[in-house]
């Protein structure tokens, strides 16, 4: 459904993104992963088109859709795609809406405006859709304002919008981040229920290797602005060949299993304007030689999974 | 071990006062909360988002008033201390905050940071200051050279360094850490965690930790205290005992694994977390509960202790 190839993207000079590839498919969904500052919300805006907003550019690769090449489209043809056939879901339900207009309007909106319905017409979609996710007495909810509401029923106000014009991709960026994990766990639910009854595609862009392992098929590690390991989950979770998915695992508390230490990783992600030569993680890594320092790593493909190591190949299993 | 820290039925009422358009109201934001902390034992509680943890933590070392209940430290009755009595006592009862951000002042050096502790108790350290601070930071594996750096030229995992240092400063007993690796990423996180269980063996320190991370409690700690709308609901009385109240369980099947094979079922949760304004009668979990029955919507439970596992719940599982 949407694929992108190779993608990379350029802020004047700098070059916070390059070499992203990932493809994801109807009834499916993808995880990009990664620390903060590694690149994920970034793939999500030059996905959307939104970077000539903040001034970035896409200097390589491309982003297909159904077809057609997202990267030479103009912004006309952009907007009828945006909040239509491709829909966004951004971290902070916050400031996602209006704080000034009902809710009922805010969701009519989104199908006047692709689907070209009337008035009645999308208000009786908008009760429908925030039906189906589980939202007690639409009716009430659309007279309310944001104010008037919890986290967690904002989160799911912001997915019914991104739903509104029947999307056939979702991007979710950090959609639960700001939610407690009660909350956090009936959103994934909603998210997963969603992907498997309107056959969507999700890009589910998260910090956390736990919520990947419980909604992900797919997934995409990212650091440094590159993808540096890719693959289905069971794959990646069993057996992480590149040490910054085996150190990204390691981070995480596993319910009892007392005789694991966690270890985090030393060092902090470089910043755009120091990105490490050849591997980027380079210098917080464990395994690193000599040969990490000068050369970039290409990608050790095994199976359908890959890693961009040079010591992929010998990397053990190591599920941490 | 002896207990260093015993909280008895502390409670915290907030007022909101009145106005031409609004009644007074008022909520309970800690409710009768008891517990025991041994030297050298780490509690965890865990909680959602208003569910009062914070508040506690701050009741704990006095820095809001409680409205009612007591706190004892080592022996002494702290909320029987003058404000003075209360600052000589604070420098063994120390306290790590959720934001490294807006804890350390943006214009200090982080020696004048980690100096600071010092010259408000009036304490002259064993060793010039210089050295005092050095040694402060390589204990929380920092550079020494750092020392004349401020705050924006340092990453937030180094800043919350920073603050564990200055918690340290005075060689505690006691340390609150209030979600101190909340706003950092999950690589950091784990450095920090890290750094605290090594600090704990090496100082012998005792803590009380305070998360809404059930994996990175059940990890951390020894006993955890679960949290809901300002109610102690369940005392695990070590992190392998199995949840009893439904809303511990509840919060471990949110929980997840960072293990494809290990999914879970995530059971729809009806309801909202009710206004602590205006509480229900009974028992506050009562409409987002499967168990909940006719009592529980009119008898409040109480956290029985007879078994050494503590739960307030008439249908416990």
């Amino acid at each position: 459904m949407l694929s992108v190839r190779d993608l990379g993207v350029a802020f004047g000079a700098v070059q916070p993104l390059s070499g992203v590839s990932f493809a994801v498919g109807k009834g499916e969904t993808l995880g990009i992963v990664g620390e903060s500052g590694s690149g994920k919300s970034l793939t999500a805006m030059s996905v959307m088109g939104l970077l000539p907003l903040s001034g970035g550019r896409i200097t390589g690769g491309k982003v297909e859709f159904d077809g057609q090449d997202l990267t030479k489209l103009s912004e006309r043809a952009y907007r009828k795609l945006r909040g239509g056939r491709i829909g966004l879901i951004t971290q902070n339900p916050m400031t996602s809406l209006d704080p000034l207009k009902k809710i009922g309007p805010q969701v009519d909106d989104v199908a006047k405006l692709h689907m070209g319905l009337s008035e009645q017409a999308a208000r009786a979609r908008t009760e429908e859709i925030l039906g189906t996710l589980r939202i007690p007495e639409p009716a009430l909810i659309c007279e309310r304002y944001p104010h008037q509401m919890s986290g967690g029923m904002k989160q799911r106000i912001v997915i019914a919008m991104a739903l509104a014009a029947d999307p056939d991709v979702l991007i979710a960026d950090e959609p639960t981040t700001a939610l407690d994990v009660t909350v956090q766990a009936q959103i994934i639910r909603l998210l997963d229920d969603l992907v498997k009854e309107r056959d969507l595609a999700l890009v589910l862009i998260t910090h956390d290797m736990s919520v990947v392992a419980q909604t992900c098929d797919k997934v995409v590690v990212m650091y440094a602005g590159r993808a540096v390991e890719h693959g289905p989950v069971e794959t990646i979770f069993d057996r992480p060949r590149h040490p910054y998915t085996q150190a990204l695992i390691a981070c995480i508390p596993r319910g009892l299993d007392e005789a694991t230490r966690l270890t985090g990783i030393e060092g902090t992600v470089p910043t755009v304007v120091n990105y490490p030569s050849g591997c980027p993680f380079h210098p917080r890594c464990p395994r690193a030689e000599a040969i990490c320092a000068t050369d970039p790593p290409g990608f050790s493909v095994e199976g359908d999974s890959a890693a961009a190591c040079h010591f992929a190949e010998v990397a053990d299993a190591q599920p941490a | 071990m002896p207990n260093l820290l015993e909280v008895r039925d502390l409670s915290k009422r907030f007022t909101s006062a009145g106005g031409p358009f609004r009644k007074a109201r008022s909520m309970h934001a800690v409710n009768g909360v008891s517990f025991d902390l041994p030297e050298g034992r780490v509690i965890g509680v865990v909680g959602e988002s208003g569910c009062g943890k914070s508040t506690l933590a701050r009741l704990i070392l006095r820095l809001i008033e409680p409205s009612g209940g007591a706190v004892n430290f080592d022996g002494d009755n702290l909320l029987a201390k003058s404000p003075s009595q209360m600052r000589k006592l604070r420098a063994r009862m120390q306290m790590v905050f959720q934001d490294p951000y807006s804890a350390i002042d943006p214009r200090y050096t982080l020696t004048r940071a980690v100096s600071e502790p010092f010259e408000v108790q009036n304490v002259t350290p064993k060793k010039p200051m210089a050295e005092e601070v050095a040694d402060l930071l390589e204990m929380v594996g920092l550079n020494p050279g750092l020392a004349a750096s401020y705050p924006h030229q340092i990453s937030g995992g180094q800043k919350q360094r920073v603050g564990i240092a200055r918690a340290l400063a005075l060689r505690p007993s006691l340390l609150v850490l209030d979600e101190p690796t909340a706003s950092l990423d999950v690589s950091v996180q784990a450095q920090i965690i890290g750094l605290l269980e090594d600090l704990r063996t090496d100082l012998g320190l005792t803590y009380l930790f305070i998360s809404h991370d059930l994996s990175l409690v059940k990890y951390f700690c020894d006993e955890i205290l679960v949290m809901y709308l300002g109610r102690v609901v369940e005392a695990l009385p070590e992190t392998a005992a199995p949840a009893r109240h439904p809303y511990t369980r509840t919060l471990m099947e949110s929980t997840f694994e960072p293990d494809p094979k290990k999914r879970r079922l995530i059971a729809p949760l009806e309801g909202e977390v009710p206004s602590p304004f205006d509480l229900p009668p009974g028992c506050a979990f009562a409409d987002r509960c499967p168990n909940a029955s006719a009592l529980c919507r009119t008898e409040t439970p109480v956290l029985s202790t007879e078994t050494g596992h503590a739960v307030a719940c008439h249908h416990p599982i």
